[in-house]
């Protein structure tokens, strides 16, 4: 459990410090997050064509109400908490491979809903919109990455692998 | 982990974020004063030329520093000129209480009162060190310099990725490493800890 905890630590920090770098951001972290805006802006446009996508921006073009997702609302440090956690325990790499990609669809998917509620929530209430975005969603994004590992470690143990140590 | 087991769990932890939730609203300036006192030490002990006082707020901590701004330049204060002063949102670091309490609340573990009282001063002093952080970024941005070349502060890389760490991850990650730790000894713990010795010994 101590050699978990360290290569879970490990992981966690070096990721998390490549995640914040200037060129990491600009390359890959921005034009992510200017994805999940339009993703959020397809799912919503078939019953709401008031709805648009402009970079990492989701506005109500009668309301003129508009979020703007910005880091911490990308769902890229619950995943690397996820990736952390399943570099960390030892399986095969291809079982891990497999986590880390259905794990990091998982969270984003619900992250859009996070994204979409959100949305509306800030034209219904600004300070329930608050309350949700700052306290509520990062903790049941959490939980979705605790879930994900717990079904992961339940497959794992369902499987008969040939397992490779971290 | 029995399947029911965990079902159980999330169940039950998600329950009981709606009551743990409800509680720390209410009671959020009680719950964050252990924290709150933590950060002012903290703060005072490892800047003692930079941070003179803090004061306890509802659901904020006011650090007043020793910085003061005429007419666009910063500097020292004289002893009676007011010094520049950071509200901190103290529920952006202590909203991992709620969570913490539904996870462990909604498991079967040993002495779950003094399980969770331990718990809580782990997470009061993360806190505080979560309200060092946020206190370090308003400073390096706000006073610049004159607060980065005082001694002991880190460089400005360190405050940014400690910053956003504390913001971004801690609240919602040391619940669940805490949890995860005290879980030994629980059925959930049990199957966890086979599942983990199984792995290894299949390698």
């Amino acid at each position: 459990m101590f050699k978990f905890l360290l290569i879970f630590v490990t992981c966690l920090m070096v990721l998390f410090t490549i995640e914040l770098l200037n060129p990491v951001q600009a390359a890959v972290i921005q034009p992510f997050t200017a994805f999940l805006a339009w993703v959020a802006a397809s799912v919503v446009l078939p019953f709401d064509d008031t709805v648009i996508s402009s970079g990492r921006i989701l506005r109500d073009s009668v309301s003129g109400f508009a979020v703007s997702i910005e880091a911490g609302c990308n769902g890229v440090e619950a995943s690397i908490v996820l990736i952390a956690g399943v570099l960390a325990f030892p399986a095969t790499w291809l079982q891990r491979f497999a986590a880390i990609v259905l794990g990091f669809i998982a969270i984003q998917l619900l992250n859009i809903l996070r994204i979409v509620s959100l949305f509306y929530l800030g034209q219904w209430n600004f300070d329930i919109f608050e309350w949700t975005h700052l306290y509520l969603w990062p903790v049941l994004i959490m939980l979705d990455v605790l879930l994900v590992f717990a079904l992961y470690l339940r497959w794992l143990s369902r499987s008969d692998p040939s397992p490779q140590h971290a | 982990m029995r399947d029911i087991a965990f079902r159980q769990q999330v169940l039950t932890t998600l329950l009981l974020l709606a009551i743990t939730f409800g509680l720390w609203m209410a009671t959020e300036s009680l719950l964050a004063t252990p924290a709150k006192w933590l950060a002012h030490g903290l703060l005072t002990l490892w800047f003692p030329g930079v941070i003179n006082t803090t004061i306890f707020e509802p659901g904020a901590l006011l650090v007043v520093s020793n910085f003061t701004e005429i007419n666009g330049v910063i500097r020292l204060a004289l002893p009676d000129e007011e010094g520049l002063a950071f509200r901190l949102n103290t529920r952006l670091v202590s909203y991992g209480l709620p969570f913490y309490a539904a996870l462990l609340w909604g498991s079967r573990i040993k002495n779950p009162f003094n399980t969770f009282a331990l718990g809580l001063f782990v997470l009061w002093v993360a806190m505080a060190l979560g309200l060092a952080a946020m206190t370090a970024k308003d400073l390096m941005l706000v006073v610049g310099q004159p607060f980065l070349a005082t001694p002991w502060v880190p460089p400005p890389p360190v405050i940014v990725v400690s910053y956003q760490f504390s913001v971004l991850l801690m609240p919602t990650l040391a619940p669940v490493l805490l949890w995860v730790f005290q879980l030994r000894g629980s059925p959930l713990w049990k199957h966890l800890e086979s599942q983990l010795e199984g792995h290894q010994n299949k390698g």
